[in-house]
């Protein structure tokens, strides 16, 4: 093929993505180590596996709170070790050089953060260049092995498995896995996502935790940042990433601290309903089901929005008639019946009481009747998807028919 | 009645005549045995004596022999010959050796994965679930996937996905990476043109993964009938394979009709419609309880022919259809639904396209009717052996269009009967194509210098990524940096990845069917009658961005076909001669646009063209070689006609070089385009008018351009320059020797649409482009 050099620029699949491909002024790699050093006060350190930039922060606050009684079991529902304080957590965050996952995806600098004595301490692992990447994962994966609890907001399905392709493809024998690893972000979608757009941790700590980060960095900029590092770009851009890293490991930090609290007393903690309703549903997943049932209502008290509400009374409907408190369950499901989802079951629950429990199919039959018109107005005017309609007409068309019988003998 | 009747209605003498005119008997054969070969694990022989199999055939018995030794194998039989033995075997004994043994299927669709999935589970069952078989593709649920990757001793998919899916996530697939022993290609013959050219790189990508995992995985492939099996094999994997291609299995009797459906008027030379001789062919067989099957060469015609059989064998009450369709846009349920009925006999006729000519197990039927010649000699090859009864005898009749390479091939039998089939082209190293998958290996492992990738200049394409920001290079290695994941912007299959999901809103909105990026443009344009399952939808919208179309049902007396406008624009010459004419002939890179400008109507059964509609879509372009033959002022002045005469000359002489190419490069239709453009460089583009010709005046020097129908060419355009003249003789001999008067659509297209000169100019220009002597109109009998 000699022809190729005249060729190429016909080859679309060579041309630069719109925008992208800029090329940055060339500096020296050592200068710009040292730009870095005294930009973020860190180092280049040495290993088996060659070097990497590592940098050390130590941040006064929050200071570290012993683990509240029963918040382990409900962070982390059936982990086998015994719970440990937060003192022996550590915190975890990467940045990457994208968000798809897949081999070609690199996490560039891997920050992460524990409590000693006088504070948090932060520690950056960042490589200049893809070459330093086996010493930043030997580094990590020491630091690693001091801790039994990883804390991580949506590190299970990205972070780690990120990492664990990272060790993989450097051929590291072992991967460094701590025993617990407590995913923070899902407690938070329990507690937030009624309230919150976004459960993205900057957004949490903007309107729970009641901070602002100020000056922080687009997310969407950073891999952009590290390929214009790499080919020679500037410091400040990415000393700003570094930034943005630290105030996620704090974040997280504080995140951790208020679960601990909220979770060890939810009875005496001040909060809102939705978060009540969250933490009403975490519990009755660790099997708390007294509690669970005294916050749904503590949380219908101080008002849930109309979706949620629905639930909530749905749920102590469910477990009065799980305790065979016919009375209460039987107040819940009254409220409930209207076209909703919520509706069917509490339509089907009293048909399924009056049928069975008080002997009066006349008034089961009634109640099956008036769901079916329910159940076409609701799919007439939308709010019915046409594979629930199905499922629910199929269910109460055959409840009728046999109550019809009933009923006629 | 049995088949051997209603092929003496059809031609009582038994000899051929003007309208069937190759009647091909083939008689049956025994089979050839081997013993199972003694290294042959007791358990697995067992198994397979519980099928009822105690021997091999002997192709059976060489092909997992050779495996067995460890050599490359592709198996080349035919239909119904039982070539999955030939890997399951020796398969499932490496398995049952070492537990730890991973081997990795590739199907060129799902359904056929599917197919292959039920018939190892049921091998399975009597070995006591000893190995783990999953398909993992696009329906595969996300939660099953973990455990797939971790438990299936064999993994069944197909080369999207481990394109997009497997191989950009190798590390989650350590298990079988590790132990990869067996990588099987089953229909090898599909993988030709670009499918096959980026399946070759696909699998470059693919060793390179096995070499980081420490394996060299031995590759079995089987395939229909080509004429260059071991060739095509050889070049997807970069190494040496050993064919098996002399089947030992039985077969039926069977006879072969051609059928040209008989002249309605001679002087127009038009022929009863192909699709509804077809409709009564078929119809015949059905009525007298034989099961038939029923191809089309188009979606399209796929359902109009079954829109005519269910109306004449409707529904009996309370049970289920006798009369099915069967194509790509038809959901996975469906078609498996469908797939059982045909095997259990409960569905009596099934219209499809190419999709069941593939080898998804649906039994052997009695006959097979084809709407068309498929436009290769082993596709029609594969669709006969549809019909393949061992019992009672089979039929296939082949029923001609009045295309010109069907009335070719309908005329000139013993070309079909005793030529050899079709080569199959691949060009791994397309740039265009081997750049995209450079990009995904980056992706996947960093690209080491001095690494080889194909024929590329690995260094210097890397140079080229890097300044484009797409790799970067450190300590002798490159680098993917790229927020993106290459895989997801590149299809195998054609131009875009993009699909359009078909939605019918004539109820609460359902998802019905989907279409690919390019077919959406010419078949759910809006105001189109879109047809699935034999239901008539039109498009009310179509939702660009979205990628969706919304129908509704509608009762139409017509359907609809798009008009495409087609422009080409010469980017840069490879070589150029001087040639009889005066003309010049070229090869060289071109960038095509297309653009569907419009719409016609046309009525079932009468197929009149009943009204039309002009639609303003986005525009298609692609890079693409061509091969061309400009025609100089001098040849185009001394034709003694007038200027839209010799257009209409120009477009019959198009229609016709088309078709000859195609019989001459054995290559399928749709692999090759052709357009005419402006020849000389220095003059400006034509304007546009709907049917592609100048609006006002004239082409200056008109050129005729003949494309590969692919971004980035897959190497058809080079030999048609080497063969211009065997083209244009043939071409001549085409025009020449056709029956009609004065053009008709086997030879330069329909009078009414080509005009009333047509034929006469297109024989004059050709005249003169072989070498000025005439040659006499000569009429056939």
């Amino acid at each position: 093929m000699t022809a190729i050099p005249d060729r190429l620029c016909q080859v679309a699949a060579l041309r630069p993505k719109s925008g992208a491909g800029g090329h940055a002024h060339r500096t020296e790699g050592r200068r710009r180590a040292e730009e870095l050093a005294s930009l973020l006060g860190g180092r280049m350190e040495q290993n088996g596996r060659g070097s990497h930039f590592r940098v050390r922060r130590r941040f006064a606050g929050p200071a570290a709170e012993p683990l509240a009684p029963g918040a382990w079991r409900r962070l982390s529902p059936g982990s086998v070790p015994p719970p440990c304080d937060p003192a022996g957590w550590i915190f975890l965050d990467t940045e990457t050089t994208g968000l798809s996952g897949g081999t070609g995806t690199c996490p560039f600098l891997v920050g992460v953060g524990w409590w000693e004595a006088d504070g948090f301490s932060v520690e950056q692992f960042f490589m200049r260049d893809y070459g330093e990447e086996p010493s930043l994962l030997e580094a990590l994966s020491e630091r690693l092995a001091r801790f039994r609890v990883l804390v991580t907001y949506n590190g299970r399905s990205f972070d780690w498995p990120l990492l664990e392709t990272r060790y993989r493809l450097a051929r590291f024998g072992a991967i460094p896995e701590p025993s617990v690893h407590l995913d923070l972000l899902y407690p938070a979608r329990r507690l937030w996502r009624w309230s919150l757009e976004s459960v993205a941790l900057a957004e949490v700590e903007r309107h729970v935790l009641g901070f602002d980060r100020g000056g922080d960095i687009p997310s969407a900029s950073i891999p952009q940042r590290y390929f214009d590092f790499i080919r020679g770009g500037a410091a400040g851009p990415i000393a700003e990433v570094f930034r943005h890293n630290q105030m996620d490991l704090c974040g997280l930090a504080v995140l951790a601290l208020r679960l601990n609290r909220m979770l060890g007393d939810p009875e005496h903690s001040d909060c809102a309903g939705g978060e009540l309703f969250g933490i009403s549903r975490m519990l009755q997943k660790s099997g708390e089901l007294p509690l669970a049932g005294r916050l749904f209502r503590k949380s219908l008290e101080k008002g849930l929005p109309r979706e949620t509400e629905l639930r909530a009374q749905r749920e102590l409907a469910l477990m009065a008639k799980r305790e065979r408190n016919f009375r209460v369950s039987n107040e819940f499901w009254e409220k409930l019946l209207d076209g909703t989802p919520e509706g069917f079951d509490a339509y089907e629950q009293l048909a399924i009481y009056y049928e069975h429990g008080a002997r009066c199919p006349e008034k089961a039959l009634g109640l099956v009747r008036e769901a079916l018109v329910r159940l076409r107005e609701s799919c007439g005017s939308g709010g019915t998807a046409e594979d629930r309609y199905r499922k629910w007409h199929g269910r109460l068309c055959r409840r009728l028919a046999r109550l019809e019988r009933k009923c006629a003998r | 009645m049995e088949v051997g009747d209603i092929v003496r209605q059809l031609v009582p003498d038994g000899a051929p005549n003007e309208v069937v005119t190759a009647i091909e008997r083939f008689s049956a054969r025994e089979a050839e045995w081997a013993p199972m070969p003694a290294w042959v694990r007791p358990e697995l022989a067992a198994a397979y004596r519980g099928r009822g199999i105690h021997e091999l055939y002997s192709h059976q018995a060489e092909a997992v022999e050779r495996i067995h030794r460890g050599e490359n194998v592709v198996v080349v039989t035919p239909t119904a010959s039982g070539k999955t033995l030939c890997y399951n075997l020796p398969v499932l004994d490496a398995i049952l050796e070492n537990p730890d043994t991973r081997a990795l299927y590739l199907f060129p669709t799902k359904a056929l994965a599917q197919d292959q999935l039920a018939e190892l589970q049921d091998l399975g069952g009597s070995l006591g679930d000893a190995f783990g078989v999953f398909t993992y593709d696009g329906d595969t649920p996300a939660d099953a996937r973990r455990s797939i990757r971790q438990r299936a001793h064999i993994v069944l998919t197909n080369p999207d996905m481990l394109h997009a899916g497997i191989l950009p996530h190798h590390t989650k697939w350590t298990r079988l990476f590790e132990n990869l022993q067996y990588i099987v290609i089953d229909e090898l013959h599909t993988y030709r043109g670009v499918f096959g050219s980026h399946l070759a790189n696909v699998l470059r990508r693919l060793r390179r993964i096995t070499r980081f995992y420490g394996r060299d995985p031995r590759f079995i492939f089987s395939s229909a009938t080509i004429a260059n099996p071991g060739e095509l094999a050889r070049r997807l994997i970069g190494g040496d394979v050993e064919i098996v291609d002399r089947s030992g299995a039985p077969s039926g009797e069977k006879v072969f009709l051609f059928y040209n459906p008989p002249m309605v008027n001679r002087f127009l030379g038009i022929r009863r419609s192909c699709i509804n001789e077809t409709w009564r062919i078929a119809r015949a067989f059905v009525h007298h309880g034989l099961q038939t099957m029923v191809f089309a060469n188009s979606r399209l015609h796929a359902e109009v022919l079954l829109t005519y059989l269910k109306r004449d064998n409707p529904q009996p009450p309370g049970e289920p259809e006798i009369v099915r369709g069967y194509r790509g846009g038809y959901l996975p349920t469906e078609r498996r639904e469908i797939e059982k009925g045909l095997r259990e006999g409960r569905i009596r006729a099934v219209v499809s396209t190419s999709a069941l000519e593939l080898g998804i197990d649906i039994g052997s039927l009695d006959v097979a009717v084809m709407a068309g010649y498929p436009g290769t000699i082993a596709s029609t090859w594969q669709r006969a052996g549809r019909a393949g009864r061992r019992k009672g005898g089979a039929c296939a009749v082949l029923v001609a269009s009045s295309r010109p390479l069907d009335q070719f091939i309908v005329r000139n039998p013993e070309y079909f009967f005793s030529g050899s089939p079709e080569h199959a082209y691949i060009q791994p190293d397309n740039l265009e194509i081997l750049v995209n998958h450079l990009k995904c290996a980056a992706f996947e492992l960093p690209l080491q210098e001095g690494e080889s990738f194909g024929e590329a200049d690995l260094e210097l394409l890397c140079e080229r990524l890097a300044e484009s920001g797409y790799l970067h290079r450190s300590g002798g290695f490159w680098y993917w940096t790229q927020e993106s994941y290459p895989a997801d912007a590149i299809s195998l299959r054609s131009v875009t990845s993009d699909n359009f999901v078909i939605v019918d809103e004539t109820g609460p909105p359902k998802i019905i069917g989907e279409v690919d990026f390019t077919s959406a443009l010419s078949t759910v344009h809006p105001k189109a009658i879109y047809l699935h399952g034999a239901i008539q939808y039109q498009v009310e919208r179509m939702d660009f961005p979205g990628r969706k179309a919304y129908v509704k049902q509608v009762d139409a007396d017509y359907f609809t076909q798009a008009i495409v406008y087609t422009e080409v624009e010469r980017l840069e010459v490879d070589e150029s001669a001087a040639v009889d004419g005066p003309a010049a002939k070229a090869h060289g890179d071109v960038r095509i646009r297309s653009q569907v400008v419009g719409f016609k109507k046309i009525k079932f059964y009468t197929l009149e063209n009943v009204g039309s509609g002009n639609l303003e879509l986005p525009e298609n372009e692609m890079h693409t070689t061509a091969y061309w033959v400009t025609l100089r002022r001098a040849l185009i002045d001394a034709l003694p006609y007038t200027v839209s005469e010799r257009q209409d000359g120009l477009f019959g002489l198009l229609y016709a070089l088309e078709s000859v190419a195609c019989l001459l490069l054995m290559c399928d239709r749709v692999d090759l385009g052709a357009t005419i453009g402006e020849g000389a460089p220095d003059v400006a583009e034509p304007p546009r008018a709907p049917n592609g010709a100048p609006s006002d005046g004239e082409w200056f020097e008109p050129a005729l351009y003949l494309f590969d129908n692919y971004p980035g060419g897959i190497g058809q355009s080079e030999p048609l320059y080497r063969i211009h003249d065997l083209l244009l003789a043939r071409t001549l001999e085409l025009i020449s020797g056709c029956e009609c008067d004065k053009g008709c659509p086997s030879c330069v297209g329909p009078v009414g649409e080509t005009g009333e000169r047509s034929k006469e100019a297109a024989l004059a220009i050709l005249q003169r482009l072989v070498g000025g002597q005439s040659t006499e109109l000569r009429r056939q009998p």
